[in-house]
């Protein structure tokens, strides 16, 4: 059977390609290959090949940097960075959106200005950032912050608004006490918003706080790129952007994906989450250098 | 003894000019070991009285009374969907509603009532891992687990296939022969309320309670005996006679 089922598969490569697998593997071999068809196409002198930007990349893992300091002190203080300022968009947007949830006025008071903020691009709380804050962690941190917590507070709105009616009447009828019902029943049917929230807005926050260290900071990883582009390196413009790659794969694999499959392990089918995207994505939001 | 009483029970929806009376004048009485079924059109309140006894809803006006051996004991509730939290296991969601989750007696009783509705294997599945026929079983389970001496059903197998419903019927009249409890079972099948209940209230759009039939046939009993369709076919008589059937 088994030679039986293999035999058609050699003969028809399309059905090998359609495998999930080898087409996940193929997407960064196809990448490389369009590069470097453009890289022999262009003949620029900046234009850099795959390899000299793997050998950049290379070279900054082994502490040998012409910048004056190395990628993992620059990714350890950015890191620190959106830490904190993720934290202070998590307490924050929980908070407003808890109260939007619970209450029709508090939801009026915030509703417009929460969309205006989603739209709002994170360069100009940047630039404001810079302005006012000068060049220290403490402006890169609020804009973190403010770029991250909309997407918390939507997301934990939803989530109450979303609190399965039909099982608080259950635990009511039962006589089930209220910490119970808050412990077993009000958080559990949170966590799936709040999970989104976290993730959706951390990949957010971490764009806020990379525009924010090219403008509003003089070390971290934004201002890193900024540097390499003053410098004319194009290699490591794109070196330091697949840092960045590498990074968000690692957290999304290793830490999201972890915590949720411990959290989600009653779902019959893991992997799905109601992820509340409203305002899919806002208008300005890669880093792009200027 | 347990027992049910209901005064001059009123209940309405919404504010303004756009009132839904649900009940109206409803007066019952209900005691001892006795199965009483709940029947009448949809929209006619009956699911609403059971949220008013189980203290889910108040009503507008009038009393409601329910005497349990034990003061502060809660009502059993059967719902129409399974209701069991999704992120707890069968075990868990037994304890959920358990006075003291945490003790050895509410586990042991609570494993007795999985027993008793054929799951005791199943305590640490997830709901979602389960069949719906199984969750509804585990509905049951957790109505039966807190020793109530009363116990409301709404509906609890109109969401199941014929057969898988008619085994969980079964399976609901040995276990009300054997707790001696009084139920108050509401439903829009009325063969399924004459194969269970000693007494059958009739309710009729509006929420007004219009007949009270007692059925007086031994247990068990079978769609397919000709007392028990004769009986159907008497209290389908006066839902015609009550123009109650929908043209």
């Amino acid at each position: 059977m088994a030679t039986a089922t293999a035999v058609p598969r050699r003969r028809n490569p399309v059905m090998l390609i359609r495998s999930p697998l080898v087409a996940r593997a193929l997407f960064p071999v196809v990448v490389v290959g369009v590069w470097t068809l453009i890289f022999y196409g262009l003949e620029s002198q900046i234009f850099p090949s795959p390899a000299r930007v793997l050998d950049f990349m290379w070279n900054e893992v082994r502490l040998e940097t012409l910048a004056r300091s190395n990628v993992y002190q620059t990714f350890l203080l950015s890191l620190i960075r959106l830490f904190t300022g993720f934290a202070i968009a998590v307490v924050v947007g929980t908070v407003i959106g808890l109260a939007m949830g619970l209450s029709k006025s508090v939801d009026a008071f915030f509703h417009d200005w929460v969309m205006a903020t989603l739209a709002m691009p994170a360069l100009v709380w940047a630039l404001f950032a810079g302005l006012v804050f000068g060049f220290g962690s403490l402006g890169p941190i609020l804009v973190t912050a403010v770029t991250g917590i909309p997407y918390v507070i939507v997301n934990v709105r939803e989530g109450v608004r979303n609190t399965p009616r039909e099982l608080f009447d259950m635990a009511t009828s039962f006589g089930v006490p209220r910490n119970r019902m808050t412990r077993h029943l009000l958080l559990p049917s949170l966590l799936p918003f709040f999970f989104a929230a976290v993730r959706y807005g951390f990949s957010i926050g971490w764009k806020g706080l990379v525009l924010a260290e090219v403008f509003a900071s003089d070390r971290g990883a934004g201002w890193m790129i900024k540097y390499w582009y003053d410098a004319h390196r194009a290699y490591a413009v794109i070196g330091y952007a697949f840092f960045f790659v590498v990074f968000a794969l690692f957290l999304e694999k290793f830490v999201f994906d972890r915590i949720y499959a411990r959290a989600f392990r009653w779902r019959p089918q893991a992997g799905t989450v109601e992820v509340v995207e409203e305002a899919a994505e806002p208008s300005v939001q890669q880093p792009t250098i200027p | 003894m347990a027992k049910i009483a209901v005064r001059d029970l009123r209940k309405e929806f919404g504010v303004g000019d756009e009132r839904v009376v649900a009940l109206e004048n409803v007066n019952l009485h209900v005691e001892g070991h006795v199965f009483v079924s709940v029947v009448g059109p949809s929209g006619c309140g009956k699911s609403t009285l059971l949220n008013i006894l189980s203290g889910i809803e108040t009503p507008s006006s009038g009393t409601v009374e329910i005497t349990q051996d034990e003061e502060d004991a809660h009502p059993g509730y059967v719902f129409q969907s399974s209701r069991l939290l999704p992120w707890r296991t069968v075990m868990d969601n037994l304890l959920f509603v358990q006075r003291n989750p945490s003790s050895k007696e509410a586990r042991e009783r609570c494993q007795r009532y999985l027993d008793m509705v054929h799951l005791g294997d199943k305590g640490d599945k997830y709901p979602g891992e389960l069949s719906g026929g199984m969750q509804q079983r585990v509905g049951i389970a957790r109505a039966f687990c807190i020793e109530p001496d009363v116990l409301f059903m709404d509906e609890p197998f109109s969401h199941l296939d014929a057969i898988t419903a008619r085994s969980l019927r079964r399976q609901l009249h040995e276990m009300w022969v054997e707790t001696k409890k009084t139920v108050l079972f509401v439903t829009h099948d009325v063969g399924e309320a004459v194969e269970l209940s000693n007494r059958i209230m009739v309710f009729a759009q509006g929420g007004r309670l219009i007949d009270d039939i007692t059925v007086d046939l031994p247990f068990p009993r079978d769609p397919s005996q000709d007392e028990v369709a004769v009986a159907k076919a008497h209290v389908l008589r006066k839902f015609e006679e009550l123009d109650l059937v929908a043209t």
